[in-house]
C-alpha cells in the first residue's frame, strides 16, 4: 500500500499526491493506480513488470479489506465519471465509437489502423494533463484549508470529494489515451487475422474490478488489433493479469454482485419508492454517457467479449479452457457477507437539468446502475426501439418494448373515440373523464339464435370462446404487413394460434431472450409466449 | 284470412270435444254477442240467445244454446266473408269482426280467454247476422238496448266479462245518454256507430277499467278503432298480430311483450318497423329470444323510450345493453340476472343513458366496481339503485355513495361488503330513504350505525339474515330516525324482550315490522313493540312460534291499521287471539295462518274482516267445509287462499267459496283428497282465476279439468300433479279452452299421447310443461307432441329415460328454441 503513492509520486512528480490519494476511497484509488500503471507499462521504458506487480497486489489486498462490491462500484465510477463538458471525456472514451469527435485530432482509433505518432499532439496532451493537475491541486488545497480549521458539512465534504474525483477520473482517462496512442507506433506486427472481440469500448466497464485489467488490455487490443501478434498479445495479457488474477474468486464475486444490484432493481426503476435517503447519508455518484449506454457488464479476461450476465461469461469462459469448466468456476459465487456493511450509494444522472442530476435542486438519487441506466436511456436518449406491429410506439428501453408489445394489439379495451387500452380500468378512467366517449365493444361475429341452446350450445362454447379472443386480437393488431402478422401466418390461423399462446403452457426460459435482440420475429415469438407466462406469473402473485 | 290460419280444427271435431264437455254454454260467445247487440240495438229475437248461455253448468238455461249454436256455425263456415251489407254501411263489418277475433285472441288475458275456436267464428257470425237479421234495430236508440243486455249479467252474475260487458254497455250508454243530448238525431238515428272516433275516443276515456275498454272494442268497428287509437297499454300474447295490432295503436305508451310466446328478434323487429312514437314503456321480460337486434329496432322505433325492462333474459349481454344505450332518454332500466352483461355493457347503459333514474341489474355478477364506479360518474339523477347478489366490494359503495339523489339501494346479498362500505355509505348525500343490506354476511350492527349515523331521511332499513346481534350503538343511532323509519326488517335475529323494547321506544313511526325466524320473540317483546308503534299495518312474525294468542290480543290492541300479518308456523295462537285481531283491525288485507292450526271457530271471527284478500291457511287440517263457509260468506274481496293440506274441506266448501269469493285469482288446494269432480264444477264459476294447484286430488278425473277448463277462462298456471284419474278428456277442454294457460303440470296423470299431442299443439301461450311419467304416452306421442309445441315452450320437465329415447335432432331443436330441459329421474312411487 505504501508503494502506491509513490508510484503515483514517481509518475506525476508532485508532492501532493499522498494528499490527493487520501482523498480516494482505498479503493478506488488502488484501482486508479492500477489503471494508470498499466497504462504506464505499455509505455516504452517503464518498470512494467514491477509496478504491475505492486498494483495488482495492493488491488487484491483491498479487495479483501473492503469487499469486492465496493471495489466494484467504486471503480465503475472512478473510471468513468466524466463531466460531459469535459473535452477530456470525449477523447478518452469515444475512441471506441466509430463516429467520434475530438478536440484533439489526433486520438488514437481503431478506425485508423496505422496512425503515425504525433509527438505534438502528445505534448498538447501532457500540457493539459498538467493543467488540469493543477487545477485538482487547487481544489483540494482549499479544501485542506477549509478542512483544518472546521469541520466541514459532511454532504458538502462529499460534494467536494466528488469533484475531485471527476477531475482525477478525467485525467487518468487522457492519460490512458495518450499513453495508448504510443502504441500503434510501438508495435508493427500486425495481426489482422485476430477477430475483433465484439463491440469493445471504455465505456464497457461498468464494472468489475477483475474484468478491469483485461479489459485496458482489450482496449489497447482493441485499438491496435492489426499490430500485435498472438503471442505479444498473450504476453502482454499475461503479464498485466497475472497479479490481478492471484485473487482468483475475485471475478465470480464481483460479477454476482453485479447480478445481485440489477435483480434487487427490478421494479422500482425509478428509486424514488423505499428509503429517501437524506442528501449526505449516501455515497452519490454519477456515471457517465458512455459507461451508461455500455451494452455489456461483464467481459472475457482472455478474448474480451463482453457479456451482460455473470452467467453467460462463465457459460463462455468453459470454451477457454478445462479450468473454467469445474464445478467452483461454473457456480454462482456465493455472496459476501461483508458486502452489507457498505455506505448506501445513490447516484446522479450525468444530464444536466434532469431532475436525477445532482446539482437540480429537487434531486433525486437514483438507486442503482440499472436504474441510472434505464432511466437514461428512457429521459436522455432517443427512442430507437419501434414497435413493429403498431409502428407508433417507441422506447429507448428494450424492456419497455417488450413490455409493450406484451399488450401490443391486445388491446381490447377499446373506445369508441378509437383509443385502445390493455386495461379495462383504463379505459373506464377515460370514458369517465370525456364526455360523450363510450366503450366499443370489440366487433363479433353475429349472435345467432342458436346462442341461447342449453346442452349441445354448451359444447359448442370452447370453440365459440376461442374463435371471439382470435377475432378480437386480430381486430386489435394493426392490419397490414407488420410482424406480428407474420407471426400468425407461420401457424396457420389466428386462432390456432392463440389458443396455443392461451392455453398452452410453456415453460420456457426467458432469461435469455434480452439477450437476442436482433431477431424480430424470434423475438416477438417469445414474447408472445413470454406474456402468457408472466401473465400466469402475475395472475399468481396476485 | 285470419280466421283460416287461426281455427285448425275441422267444425266435427269441436263438436266431438264439445258434446262430452256436457257444457254446450260459450261464455265468451255472447261477450261479442251482446255488445255488438247493443250496438245494432237488435230485437230479442238475436239478443236473446246469448244471454240463456250462462257459464254456470248448473244453469236451467243451458238447454238453449246448444240448440242455438248449431245454427250459426254452419253458416260461419259456409261464408266466411259474408258480403250482407245492409243499412249502416257495414260492409266491412265481418272483416272488423275478424280482426276483432284475432285481437281478443291476443289481448289481456280477461279478453283473450274469450277466444275459443268456436268464438273466433263468433264474432263475424254475429256481426254479419245480427244486421241481416235485424234490418230495422239501428232506429232504436243505444238507450233502448240499455235493459236488454243488461238482464242477463244481473240474472247470472257468475259470468263475469259479460259482467263487464254489461258494465260498458250501461256506461257507455250512460255516456252516450250524457253527450246524447247534444248528440241526440244522430245518435238517435244510427247509433253509437256514426259518432266520430273523437267522441268514441271520449267515451273511452271515461272507463277505468282495462277489461271495459277491451269489451268496447267489440262493440263496433269505429269503436274498436277509436279503442286502438286510444290504446294506452298493450299485453301481447303472441307474436304473430303484433305488428297489425302495433299499427294500429299509434298512442301506445306501454307495451308488455313478456308473455309474447316465442317473440324473437325478427319479429320483434318486424313489430316496431312502423315506429311508435309515443311508446313509453316496453317489457321484456323473460323474453329470451330477443337479442341486440331486436333491441337496436326497438329503440330506433321509440324515440321516448323511457323505461325498458329486460329482466331474466338470462342470455342478453353486452350487445343488447349497447343497444338499449341508444335510447338517450332512458329512465327506468332493468337488467336482472341478465347474466352476461359484464362492466362493458354497463359502461354502455351509464354513457348511453345519463337521464337513468332507476337501475336494477342484480344477478349481474359480471358486473364489478369499475363499472360501477363509471355509472354513479356518469348517471347523476339514479334515485334507485339495485345491486343485489353482486360480486362487488367496498369500492362500489364508496362511488354510489357519490351519487346525491339516490333514494334507494338495494344490496341483497353481497357479501363483499362489510361495515367499512356502509361507513362509505353513510358519508355520502343525505337523500337516501331505503336501504336493504339483506343477506352481505359481513355486515354487523355497527355498520348500520355509521350508515344512519346523521342521515335522518333513512325510512326504510332492511336487514334480514344479516345481523347477528344488535349493538348498543345501532340502537341509539335507530333512535334518531325516530321520526323517519318506517319499515324495519330484522329477519333471522336473535332478538330479546329487552331489544324488542328498546326498537319500539326508538321507532315510533314504523309502519312494517319483519322479525321473521328471529329467534327469542315473546309474547312480551311483541306487546313491547306494538305498545310504542301503533301505526304498524305489516307485521311478519313468521316461525316466531313462542308468540300466543297473548301477543295477538296486544297488537289488535295496539294496531289499529293493521292490513298484514304473517304468522306461519305460530303453532301456539288459537282462535281467541284471532278473534282479537278480527275485531280489532278491520282493514286486515292478508293474513299467514300457515301450520297455526286454527280451526273452523278462528275462521268464524276472521270472517269478520271483510277487507281481506289474502288467506293461508295451509296446513291447517281442522278446518272443514264450515270454516270455508264463514269465510265465503263475507270475504268477497278474497283474490289469494291457499288451503294447502286441509284435506277435510270437500266439494261443498268449493261450492261456498266459489259463490262467495267471486274474485279469487290464486287458489291452492293441492292434498284436499275428498275433493271431486263436482267440487271443480263449483270452481267453474271462478272466472278470474289464474293459478290453481290441484296436486294429488285423486278423486278427480277429466270431467273436473273440463269444467275448470271451460269455466276459469283466465287459467295461467294449473298444476295437476298425481291427479291420477285425469285422463284426455280434461287435456282435450284445457287444449280448447284453456288458451291463457301458460304452466301445466300433469306428472304421473292418466293421459295418453293423443290428448297430449292436442294438447301441446293448441296451448299457444304454453311455455312450461312438467310431464314426470305419463305412463300410457308412447315415446311416438311424445315426439309428436313436442314437435308440435316446439317453437313455444321454454321450460320442460321430463323423465331423464326419454333423454336416450327421443330423437336427438328434436331435442336439439327444442334446446334451439330456447327450451330449457330438465330431466329427472325419479322412480315411479304412487301415493294419496
Amino acid at each position: 500500500m505504501a508503494e502506491v503513492p509513490l508510484a503515483l509520486a514517481h509518475k506525476f512528480d508532485q508532492p501532493s499526491s499522498t494528499l490527493l490519494v487520501h482523498w480516494f476511497l482505498p479503493a478506488a484509488a488502488s484501482l486508479l493506480l492500477r489503471f494508470l500503471l498499466l497504462s504506464i507499462v505499455v509505455l516504452p521504458g517503464s518498470p512494467a513488470r514491477r509496478m504491475v506487480t505492486v498494483s495488482s497486489s495492493s488491488s487484491s489486498s483491498l479487495a479483501m479489506d473492503h469487499g469486492q462490491n465496493h471495489i466494484h462500484d467504486q471503480s465503475a465510477n472512478l473510471y468513468c465519471q466524466f463531466n460531459s463538458d469535459n473535452p477530456f471525456l470525449s477523447m478518452g472514451v469515444q475512441q471506441a465509437f466509430p463516429p467520434f469527435t475530438t478536440p484533439f485530432g489526433a486520438v488514437p482509433s481503431t478506425n485508423i489502423p496505422h496512425m503515425d505518432w504525433n509527438p505534438a499532439t502528445m505534448l498538447d496532451n501532457l500540457t493539459f494533463i498538467e493543467e488540469k493537475i493543477r487545477q485538482v491541486k487547487d481544489v483540494i488545497r482549499t479544501m485542506v484549508d477549509n478542512g483544518g480549521q472546521l469541520p466541514c458539512h459532511l454532504g458538502e465534504f462529499a460534494q467536494q470529494q466528488q469533484v475531485v474525483n471527476t477531475d482525477l477520473t478525467c485525467l487518468i482517462v487522457q492519460l490512458i489515451s495518450t499513453a495508448g496512442s504510443l502504441l500503434p507506433s510501438l508495435k508493427n506486427s500486425s495481426f489482422l487475422s485476430h477477430p475483433p472481440a465484439g463491440h469493445m469500448d471504455m465505456a464497457n466497464h461498468v464494472g468489475s474490478s477483475p474484468t478491469l485489467v483485461p479489459n485496458v488490455t482489450t482496449i489497447s487490443e482493441e485499438n491496435n488489433d492489426e499490430m500485435y501478434s498472438p503471442e505479444d498479445y498473450e504476453k502482454l495479457f499475461k503479464g498485466l493479469t497475472d497479479g490481478a488474477m492471484e485473487g482468483g474468486i475475485e471475478i465470480d464475486n464481483v460479477l454476482v454482485e453485479e447480478q445481485d444490484a440489477k435483480d434487487g432493481d427490478e421494479g422500482n426503476d425509478a428509486g424514488m419508492d423505499g428509503e429517501s435517503l437524506p442528501p449526505g447519508s449516501y455515497e452519490l455518484l454519477q456515471l457517465e454517457k458512455d459507461e451508461i449506454l455500455a451494452p455489456h457488464t461483464h467481459f472475457c479476461s482472455i478474448c474480451g467479449k463482453g457479456f451482460k450476465r455473470d452467467a453467460n461469461l462463465r457459460m463462455h469462459m468453459r470454451g477457454h479452457g478445462d479450468e473454467y469448466k469445474s464445478p467452483a468456476a461454473l457456480a454462482k459465487p456465493p455472496r459476501d457477507a461483508s458486502a452489507e456493511q457498505e455506505p448506501v450509494k445513490r447516484y446522479s444522472c450525468p444530464f444536466i437539468g434532469c431532475k436525477r442530476n445532482k446539482l437540480h435542486k429537487n434531486f433525486q438519487p437514483l438507486k442503482t446502475i440499472l436504474c441510472v441506466k434505464n432511466h437514461y436511456k428512457r429521459s436522455h436518449c432517443e427512442k430507437s426501439y419501434t414497435c413493429s406491429r403498431c409502428h407508433t410506439k417507441k422506447f429507448s428501453v428494450m424492456a419497455d418494448l417488450k413490455t409493450h408489445q406484451k399488450h401490443c394489439g391486445r388491446d381490447k379495451w377499446l373506445c369508441s373515440c378509437g383509443t385502445s387500452f390493455s386495461r379495462k380500468d383504463k379505459l373506464f378512467a377515460h370514458v369517465a373523464l370525456f364526455q360523450g366517449h363510450t366503450p366499443a365493444l370489440p366487433p363479433e361475429e353475429p349472435k345467432t339464435s342458436s346462442d341461447q341452446i342449453g346442452d349441445v350450445g354448451s359444447h359448442q362454447e370452447p370453440a365459440k370462446l376461442q374463435g371471439s379472443t382470435g377475432s378480437s386480437f386480430m381486430w386489435g393488431a394493426s392490419s397490414g404487413n407488420d410482424s406480428a402478422m407474420d407471426i400468425k401466418g407461420f401457424d396457420g390461423s389466428s386462432d390456432e394460434f392463440l389458443s396455443t399462446a392461451n392455453f398452452g403452457s410453456f415453460n420456457f426460459s426467458f432469461g435469455q431472450a434480452d439477450g437476442f435482440p436482433g431477431e424480430p420475429s424470434g423475438s416477438s415469438f417469445s414474447m408472445l409466449l413470454s406474456e402468457h407466462f408472466q401473465n400466469s406469473r402475475k395472475k399468481g402473485q396476485n | 284470412a285470419p280466421s283460416s290460419s287461426i281455427d285448425p280444427h275441422p267444425p266435427d271435431l269441436r263438436q266431438a270435444v264439445f258434446r262430452p264437455a256436457s257444457t254446450i254454454r260459450i261464455p265468451s260467445l255472447s261477450l261479442p254477442l251482446h255488445l255488438s247487440l247493443l250496438h245494432t240495438s237488435t230485437p230479442v229475437t238475436c239478443r236473446a240467445p246469448p244471454p240463456p248461455a250462462p257459464p254456470v253448468p248448473t244453469s236451467p238455461q243451458s238447454p238453449p244454446s246448444p240448440a242455438h249454436l248449431p245454427a250459426p256455425r254452419p253458416r260461419l263456415i259456409h261464408h266466411p266473408p259474408p258480403p250482407p251489407p245492409p243499412a249502416l254501411g257495414r260492409t266491412d263489418r265481418d272483416h272488423a269482426a275478424a280482426d276483432l277475433r284475432a285481437r281478443s285472441i291476443l289481448l289481456l288475458p280477461c279478453c283473450s280467454a274469450a277466444p275459443l275456436p268456436d268464438d273466433r267464428a263468433g264474432p263475424p257470425n254475429r256481426a254479419s247476422r245480427s244486421p241481416t237479421t235485424t234490418p230495422s234495430s239501428p232506429s232504436s236508440p243505444s238507450s233502448s238496448s240499455r235493459p236488454k243486455p243488461i238482464p242477463p249479467p244481473l240474472g247470472a252474475s257468475s259470468a263475469l266479462p259479460r259482467a263487464g260487458g254489461g258494465r260498458i254497455a250501461q256506461r257507455s250508454a250512460g255516456a252516450m245518454s250524457r253527450d246524447g243530448q247534444k248528440l241526440d238525431p244522430a245518435a238517435g238515428a244510427v247509433g253509437i256507430g256514426v259518432l266520430s272516433l273523437d267522441l268514441l275516443g271520449q267515451v273511452l276515456d271515461r272507463l277505468r277499467e282495462p277489461r271495459d275498454r277491451k269489451a268496447c272494442r267489440l262493440v263496433s268497428r269505429a269503436f274498436e278503432r277509436a279503442e286502438a287509437a286510444h290504446r294506452r297499454a298493450l299485453r301481447a300474447l303472441r307474436r304473430e298480430p303484433l305488428p297489425r295490432l302495433l299499427r294500429a295503436s299509434p298512442a301506445l305508451e306501454r307495451l308488455d311483450l313478456s308473455a309474447c310466446a316465442s317473440l324473437d328478434d325478427a319479429s320483434l323487429a318486424a313489430a316496431v318497423a312502423g315506429g311508435l312514437a309515443g311508446l313509453r314503456s316496453v317489457c321484456l321480460a323473460r323474453a329470451s329470444g330477443v337479442g341486440w337486434r331486436g333491441l337496436d329496432a326497438l329503440v330506433a322505433a321509440c324515440p321516448k323510450l323511457e323505461a325498458v325492462d329486460l329482466s331474466h333474459c338470462v342470455g342478453a349481454g353486452d350487445r343488447e345493453a349497447a343497444a338499449l344505450a341508444a335510447a338517450a332518454g332512458l329512465r327506468e332500466l332493468r337488467l336482472d340476472k341478465c347474466l352476461a352483461v359484464t362492466d362493458m355493457g354497463l359502461a354502455k347503459v351509464a354513457v348511453g343513458c345519463p337521464r337513468l333514474e332507476k337501475l336494477s341489474f342484480k344477478w349481474c355478477r359480471e358486473i364489478s366496481d369499475i363499472g360501477i364506479d363509471l355509472l354513479a360518474k356518469k348517471c347523476r339523477d339514479l334515485r334507485s339503485l339495485d345491486i343485489s347478489y353482486l360480486e362487488v366490494s367496498n369500492e362500489s359503495l364508496r362511488s354510489i355513495s357519490s351519487l346525491d339523489k339516490l333514494e334507494e339501494l338495494a344490496m341483497v346479498g353481497c357479501s363483499c361488503i362489510d361495515d367499512e362500505g356502509l361507513e362509505l355509505l353513510g358519508k355520502g348525500s343525505d337523500s337516501l330513504q331505503s336501504v336493504d343490506v339483506s343477506r352481505c354476511d359481513h355486515v354487523t350492527s355497527q355498520g348500520l350505525a355509521s350508515l344512519i349515523d346523521g342521515r335522518n331521511f333513512l325510512q326504510k332499513l332492511h336487514a334480514a339474515d344479516c345481523l347477528h346481534e344488535i349493538g348498543q350503538r345501532f340502537l341509539s343511532k335507530l333512535a334518531t330516525l325516530k321520526e323517519t323509519l318506517t319499515v324495519l326488517k330484522l329477519d333471522g335475529l336473535e332478538v330479546s324482550d329487552s331489544l324488542l323494547q328498546a326498537i319500539g321506544e326508538c321507532c315510533n313511526n314504523l309502519v312494517e315490522i319483519g322479525l321473521s325466524k328471529c329467534s327469542g320473540v315473546t309474547d312480551e317483546g311483541i306487546s313491547s313493540v306494538v305498545a310504542q308503534c301503533s301505526n304498524l299495518r305489516t307485521i311478519d312474525l313468521t316461525c316466531c312460534s313462542l308468540i300466543t294468542s297473548n301477543a295477538l290480543d296486544s297488537i289488535a290492541d295496539n294496531c289499529k291499521m293493521l292490513e298484514c300479518l304473517r304468522l306461519e308456523s305460530c303453532s301456539l295462537i288459537n282462535e281467541k287471539g284471532i278473534k282479537q285481531i278480527a275485531t280489532c283491525c278491520p282493514n286486515l288485507k292478508e293474513i299467514d295462518l300457515t301450520d297455526c292450526g286454527v280451526n273452523d271457530a278462528a275462521l268464524e271471527h276472521l270472517a269478520k274482516c271483510s277487507e281481506l284478500r289474502i288467506l293461508k291457511l295451509g296446513l291447517c287440517s281442522s278446518i272443514s267445509d264450515k270454516g270455508i263457509a264463514f269465510i265465503s260468506s263475507n270475504c268477497g274481496k278474497l283474490v289469494e287462499l291457499d288451503l294447502y293440506r286441509c284435506n277435510s274441506i270437500t266439494d261443498d266448501g268449493l261450492a261456498a267459496l266459489a259463490n262467495g269469493c267471486k274474485k279469487i285469482k290464486l287458489l291452492n288446494l293441492c292434498y284436499c283428497n275428498k275433493i271431486t269432480d263436482s267440487g271443480l264444477g263449483h270452481l267453474g264459476s271462478l272466472e278470474e282465476l289464474t293459478n290453481l294447484e290441484l296436486r294429488c286430488l285423486v278423486r278427480i278425473t277429466g270431467i273436473g279439468i273440463s269444467s275448470i277448463a271451460i269455466g276459469c277462462k283466465s287459467l295461467i298456471e294449473l298444476d295437476l300433479k298425481r291427479c291420477y284419474s285425469v285422463d284426455d278428456a280434461g287435456l282435450w277442454t284445457l287444449a280448447r279452452y284453456a288458451l291463457n294457460l301458460r304452466q301445466l303440470t300433469i306428472s304421473y296423470c292418466q293421459v295418453t299421447g293423443l290428448g297430449l299431442c292436442h294438447l301441446l299443439s293448441s296451448l299457444r301461450c304454453l311455455q312450461d310443461i312438467k310431464m314426470v311419467h305419463l305412463s300410457w304416452v308412447s315415446i311416438e306421442g311424445f315426439e309428436m307432441a313436442l314437435r308440435a309445441a316446439c317453437g313455444r315452450l321454454k321450460k320442460l320437465k321430463m323423465l331423464s329415460g326419454l333423454k336416450s329415447v327421443l330423437s336427438p335432432e328434436l331435442i336439439q331443436m327444442l334446446q334451439a328454441c330456447g327450451c330449457r330441459i330438465r330431466w329427472v329421474n325419479k322412480p315411479l312411487v304412487y301415493k294419496d
